[in-house]
């Protein structure tokens, strides 16, 4: 007869299954190789487009980071987002909740190891990435302006949390909608249809109102953590309070889902 | 041993499983019957606590969650196909010996041990049903649990996988562990299982073993020749039916009892034999009330 459960131990347990299940599917090696693959097109497209350029280390920042500021969306992150979701999802789409829960029956554990595994992959491959990256930069430029100094060096911390917080999210939406298209879809709508259309809106005279609003789109507020110091048309927080908006957006997120998970039948 | 106390659930208006209650011995064979919709994929789903309800389940004392390693314990098996179609069977296991403390060759073991060993490293989309439950029951096996919960693990298995599965959980029963199966297929059930658990739109209906539940949900009949048929039916007080042959059928009274009167009045008997129903017609019988989705005569 085996030991009684504890959280602890049932949490260790569970990051051990967590481990083998994200290592042995296919996609995790495909997402993760088209992570890292699309930074470094980015990369040696604006270093080589750059090249009889200044040097500014506005660049360097956005390079490093795949895009920076200057898209909607961390594209890389959506990349390692579809791991979280993947992580959650397919227990529902191929009906292997129910081995995992008859071996894990602690759903909160279960739920926590199917966040911090795939939080804790996207944070290494955001770190091998960055480092791609600034090797890509270093080689066709010579130099890395401004890597380690302000504003950059926060834009860097910056996007290890946004690509965190994105995995997150896509392990949550897709727990709370059990299934991986609803979550996928919201992913990519979210941030590049609605809040684009609210920020347009916002323009227009009868919908100037929206704009002291915008500041609290959670995908733009977390966008915002790669700021690099240049002019916006949007008012937003600061660095990290927009931060703090995507994260506060993440955790409603995440607290629906660990809370419909352990009250729902599996 | 599994203890079932007052199981309830409850699906809005409808109630799935109502006041459920039964054990399950170790070192025999249960099975599990009801008709569709009886609540048994629902009553299994209560017991592993996948599913919320009200009411108790103990496997030898001690509730489902509270055990930290319940594949050591507990194998179960609920769907046939719940497996990543491009994880091989061997990682869907090693995964799953992860959670559990269990050692991951393990897998190879019960892959073996299901005869599984040959596609270990194939992806499980191309797996026939049948495959899919070998694979399974190598999921239910891989903590070498005492107690086993499998919901129709014989649906999808040819003949000879039948005949396989009934001797694996026999030999299993045999060595003392504990053994709960649904299944539809009741002559294979009438094979395999020392003891039944029939539910009926979440109710009970009877628990008990086997030969009870045939003798008490049918009525047997004694089959009789005679060259003086006529006159033995004119004596027998239950009920007679001639049969086309000439041979009697009687219901109502026992072989011993026919057998004296032909003896007492000089009548010879060419064949006196009991005839017992099946486990299909008393399962018929006894169910035929609490069936929930019938359909029209053709």
């Amino acid at each position: 007869m085996s030991e009684p459960a504890s959280e602890p131990l049932a949490l260790s347990d569970a990051l051990r299954f967590e481990w083998v299940r994200i290592r042995t599917l296919r996609s995790t090696y495909w997402l993760i190789g088209a992570a890292l693959l699309l930074n470094v097109v980015i990369a040696l497209i604006a270093a080589y487009g750059t090249l009889n350029q200044s040097h500014a280390p506005e660049f360097v920042g956005a390079i490093v980071t795949g895009g920076g500021p200057f898209v909607p969306i961390p594209l890389a992150a959506v990349f390692l987002a579809a791991i979280g979701v993947f992580a959650t999802g397919h227990e529902y789409r191929y009906g292997t909740i129910q081995p995992a829960l008859t071996a894990l029956p602690r759903r909160s554990a279960l739920l926590a190891a199917k966040l911090v595994v795939p939080a804790a992959v996207a944070l290494v491959v955001a770190v091998v990435s960055m480092a791609v990256n600034a090797a890509i930069v270093l080689a066709v430029w010579g130099e890395l302006p401004g890597l380690t100094e302000w504003p950059v060096d926060e834009t860097l911390s910056g996007y290890l949390v946004l690509v965190v917080l994105w995995t997150v999210l896509g392990a949550a939406l897709a727990q709370l909608f059990r299934g991986v298209p609803s979550a996928l879809v919201l992913l990519l709508a979210v941030p590049l249809l609605v809040e684009q259309l609210l920020v347009q809106l916002s323009y227009v005279d009868q919908f100037a109102w929206l704009g002291p609003a915008l500041k609290y789109l959670p995908f733009m507020a977390g966008q915002h953590l790669l700021d690099l110091g240049g002019t916006s048309d949007v008012e937003l927080f600061g660095r990290w309070a927009s931060g703090g908006v995507f994260a506060v957006f993440v955790a409603v997120v995440l607290a629906a889902a660990w809370t419909t998970f352990s009250r729902r039948d599996a | 041993m599994i203890s079932v106390t007052a199981l309830h659930k409850r699906y809005g208006d409808k109630i799935a499983v109502d006041d459920l209650s039964f054990e399950v011995r170790p070192g025999t064979v249960t099975g599990f019957l009801g008709p569709n919709g009886a609540g048994k994929s629902t009553t299994m789903r209560l017991m592993l606590d996948l599913d919320h309800g009200s009411g108790q389940t103990l496997f030898d004392g001690r509730r489902f969650a509270t055990i930290r390693h319940p594949m050591r314990e507990i194998g179960a098996v609920l769907e046939a196909k719940a497996f990543h179609p491009t994880r091989t069977a061997r990682n869907h296991l090693r995964m799953l010996a992860a959670g559990s403390g269990i050692p991951a060759a393990r897998a190879d073991e019960v892959l073996d041990l299901v005869g599984l060993t040959d596609v270990k490293q194939r992806k499980p989309k191309g797996f026939s049903l049948g495959m899919a439950q070998r694979l399974g029951l190598a999921q239910a096996l891989l903590g070498d649990p005492g107690t086993l919960i499998l919901d129709e693990p014989a649906n999808g298995l040819d003949p000879h996988g039948i005949h396989w599965l009934r001797d694996v959980l026999r030999s299993l029963a045999a060595e003392g562990r504990t053994v709960l199966v649904s299944s539809h297929l009741l002559s294979e059930m009438s094979l395999m299982a020392d003891e039944l658990v029939v539910i009926g739109r979440g109710r009970m209906i009877y628990h008990g073993d086997v030969d009870g539940f045939v003798r008490r949900f049918t009525d047997s009949t004694v089959l009789v020749r005679s060259p003086h048929a006529d006159r033995l039916a004119a004596l027998l007080h239950g009920s007679v039916e001639r049969l086309a042959d000439g041979a009697l059928r009687v219901s109502g009274t026992d072989a011993g009892t026919i057998g004296e009167l032909a003896y007492r009045n000089d009548i010879m008997l060419t064949e006196l034999a009991t005839q017992t129903a099946s486990l299909e017609s008393a399962f018929i019988t006894a169910t035929e009330a609490d069936e929930e989705y019938v359909g029209g005569a053709a």
